[in-house]
């Protein structure tokens, strides 16, 4: 304890004075190298080091080159707040936090404590950001609750959906975020009606009862929102299509990716809203570039569309500074703040004193059709969500 | 008439995921008054077994591309494996060290067979499509139920048939009985310790592959977690069926996966999100009407 006391002590004395007139632009990773979030931070990590040189083969920002310096939290929310104060002592000007908001606010409450900015790899919760840790925290993704409104407003004006059944998975508050998202989106929607509704877990070995509970409606509903994520999501469509329930399945983005559709074969209507298509047929060629740039560099292809707000967040924080001059927290994020609808290679961005986050958004939706998936269409829901509706 | 029988299917397609699960505990109890807390780890290691190893987002099949008639015993044979394994490597040398040093122990086992997958094939849960033929629906008796949910009914009653004539007609069921109502005495009466505590783990593991298989085609997904929540109702049916009594496991794994339906069918749906509160609302009650559990083994009172 003493020895944290001391880091801290060491850290706030010099993060006023020395950083100021740095000669280094420093981007810290306070990310899991180690541990389940792994999986999840490593790929948006990867995009992020692309725009990183991309920049620095550019020339650098400020006429200077991005150094990177990384820290591992190890999956543990008690190491993630060592391995903020660890890139905060290397010099960070910016943190960058892991994708989830339990696992990456501990790193983002010390970046803010020391008067720098943080971003959320790929956090979804409204709570990454100004609500959950501070003024100078965002996110570089998209809120969950985008996903559920945008899907419902697709399906039922592309798609004529009028019947919606709605089956939330508890486990999380991602989850819950894209039924809000859902639930806020259907009252506007003129004669669509919520036929049904039903919870269960993500470990749990079998949806049967849930299932029965679809089967004996009257009709099959036209669309079912199926607010869930990996790993129970695989279980929860594969028991859906095994019971004959053939209705559109709605879902959020945690979804998207072909690796698993091998364990549900010849899936069909089944729609995903992501914000950049991993499939090779992205409306925008700068976004296959970037796919093809990224297989290059790490070996593989991106596996899910969470790999791109890593790209977003550099791309936009190296703006800002570059229109601030400086790598000085607040007239960063006062530059940050100044972004309505900031074309990025996945769509606008806009944030502002209220939101470092984004509550309307343009998606790709991609459709599964016979196992094959591909995007279809774009939405950007017609109005943002409201902040006060988001935090309910 | 179709709607109750739905319930009821889907009742007991999930007790006897349970039932099976308790079964396995309940074996090793039995013999050696031990709770195997990895045994939730083997269900898991034994899906896993059947992809080759890699850290990538897209799971490489490798044992799963075999033939069902193949693919089924050498899961099994893999679950088997596993646990003999861990009786030989681990649990012998815990023979006279009481329950509580055992089953941490068991705790320890599991974490190692966890985080060796975690090594192996990373957090992110792999795909698998593992006998693809059983995801479509069958109507029966005015049910429309997948046919994986009737296959592993039946193979439950057909796994609690050849069980229970095993222990009753053979040779080596009736030194596991004897084992598991005094161990000492068996012992003295020339059963071979060694031997029937191993054939439990043998049976035990290749009961924690059978669920891998079900769960693996039901659910699509292999998870290193994956064992966890059916270990753990599967460990609660023990308890309340009366530890170490094989019937008793039985009977309360489908009391289980019973209660956990009808709640989530009768419950409003505010309620529905704690559904598991009230299923171990269910339990507590039954352990104070009966703390021995529903059938108590003999072999585990207290002789004044």
């Amino acid at each position: 304890m003493n020895r944290l006391t001391a880091i801290l002590a060491a850290t706030t004395c010099l993060s006023g004075a020395a950083f100021a007139d740095d000669e280094r632009i420093i981007v810290g990773f306070a990310t899991a190298e180690t541990g389940f979030m792994q999986a999840y931070d490593k790929p948006a990590q990867d995009a992020a080091m692309i725009r990183i040189a991309e920049i620095n083969d550019a020339g650098g920002l400020l006429g200077k080159q991005i150094e990177v310096v990384n820290a591992d939290t190890k999956t543990d929310r008690a190491e993630g707040a060592k391995a903020g104060l660890s890139v905060i002592d290397q010099g960070a000007d910016l943190v960058v936090v892991s994708c989830d908001y339990d696992f990456g606010a501990p790193a983002a409450l010390a970046a803010e404590s020391n008067g720098l900015i943080s971003f959320f790899l790929c956090a979804e919760s409204i709570k990454a950001g100004i609500q959950g840790v501070g003024p100078n925290s965002f996110s570089a993704s998209v809120l969950g609750a985008v996903q559920g409104a945008t899907m419902a407003e697709w399906a039922y004006n592309k798609k004529e959906a009028r019947t919606f059944y709605r089956l939330l998975d508890t486990w999380t508050e991602y989850n819950k975020s894209i039924c809000d998202g859902f639930d806020w989106m259907m009252p506007q929607l003129a004669d669509a009606e919520l036929v049904g509704q039903d919870t269960f877990l993500n470990e749990d070995a079998s949806i049967a009862a849930q299932i029965t509970r679809i089967k004996s409606l009257p009709e099959e509903p036209d669309a079912i929102m199926l607010c869930t994520m990996m790993p129970g999501a695989v279980s929860a469509i594969k028991q859906l299509r095994a019971a004959g329930i053939n209705s559109m399945i709605l879902n959020g983005s945690g979804v998207d990716g072909s690796y698993w559709l091998s364990a549900v074969p010849d899936l069909s209507n089944f729609f995903v809203p992501v914000q950049g298509s991993i499939y090779g047929d992205d409306p925008n060629p700068a976004v296959n570039e970037f796919n093809a740039k990224y297989t290059e560099v790490t070996g593989g292809a991106p596996a899910t569309q969470y790999t791109y707000p890593g790209y977003v967040m550099i791309d936009v924080w190296a703006k800002a500074v570059e229109r601030a001059g400086t790598t000085e927290t607040s007239a960063v994020v006062a530059e940050l703040e100044k972004m309505k609808g900031e074309p990025t290679l996945f769509g606008p961005r806009t944030f502002t004193s209220e939101l470092h986050h984004q509550n309307q958004a343009r998606y790709l939706i991609v459709e599964t059709n016979n196992g094959t998936p591909g995007v279809v269409d774009e939405w950007t829901i017609s109005s943002p969500i409201p902040v006060a509706d988001l935090m309910k | 008439m179709g709607g109750i029988m739905q319930v009821v299917f889907d009742a007991l397609s999930l007790g006897s995921l349970y039932a099976l699960g308790a079964l396995g505990i309940a074996l090793i109890f039995g013999v050696m008054r031990l709770v195997n807390f990895a045994h939730g780890d083997v269900i898991a290691f034994s899906v896993f077994a059947l992809l080759w190893p890699s850290v990538d987002a897209v799971a490489i099949i490798f044992a799963g591309n075999l033939p069902w008639f193949l693919l089924i015993p050498f899961t099994l044979a893999v679950g088997a494996g596993l646990s003999v394994l861990s009786e030989v490597v681990v649990f012998r040398r815990f023979r006279r060290a009481n329950p509580a040093t055992m089953m941490i122990a068991s705790f320890a086992l599991g974490f190692v067979i966890r985080y060796f997958l975690l090594m192996l094939f990373s957090s992110r849960p792999k795909s698998i499509s593992l006998l693809p033929g059983l995801s479509q629906p069958v109507e029966i008796l005015g049910a429309r139920i997948p046919l994986l949910q009737l296959i592993t009914i039946l193979v439950t009653i057909g796994v609690l048939i050849g069980l229970t004539a095993f222990l009753r007609r053979t040779r080596f069921g009736l030194e596991m009985r004897a084992a598991a109502e005094n161990f000492t005495m068996a012992r003295m009466l020339g059963v071979r310790a060694n031997r029937v505590i191993m054939g439990a783990f043998a049976l035990s593991g290749a009961l924690a592959a059978a669920i891998a298989l079900i769960l693996g085609s039901q659910t699509g997904t292999a998870n290193i977690m994956m064992g966890a929540s059916v270990m753990l109702m599967a460990f609660i049916a023990t308890v309340i069926g009366g530890m170490g009594s094989l019937a008793g496991a039985v009977i309360a794994g489908f009391a289980l996966g019973a209660i956990a339906t009808v709640m989530q069918v009768i419950l409003p749906p505010d309620a529905r999100a704690f559904r598991d509160a009230f299923v171990y609302g269910a339990v507590i009650l039954v352990l104070i009407f009966r703390p021995q559990g529903l059938l108590a083994a003999r072999g585990t009172k207290e002789r004044v």
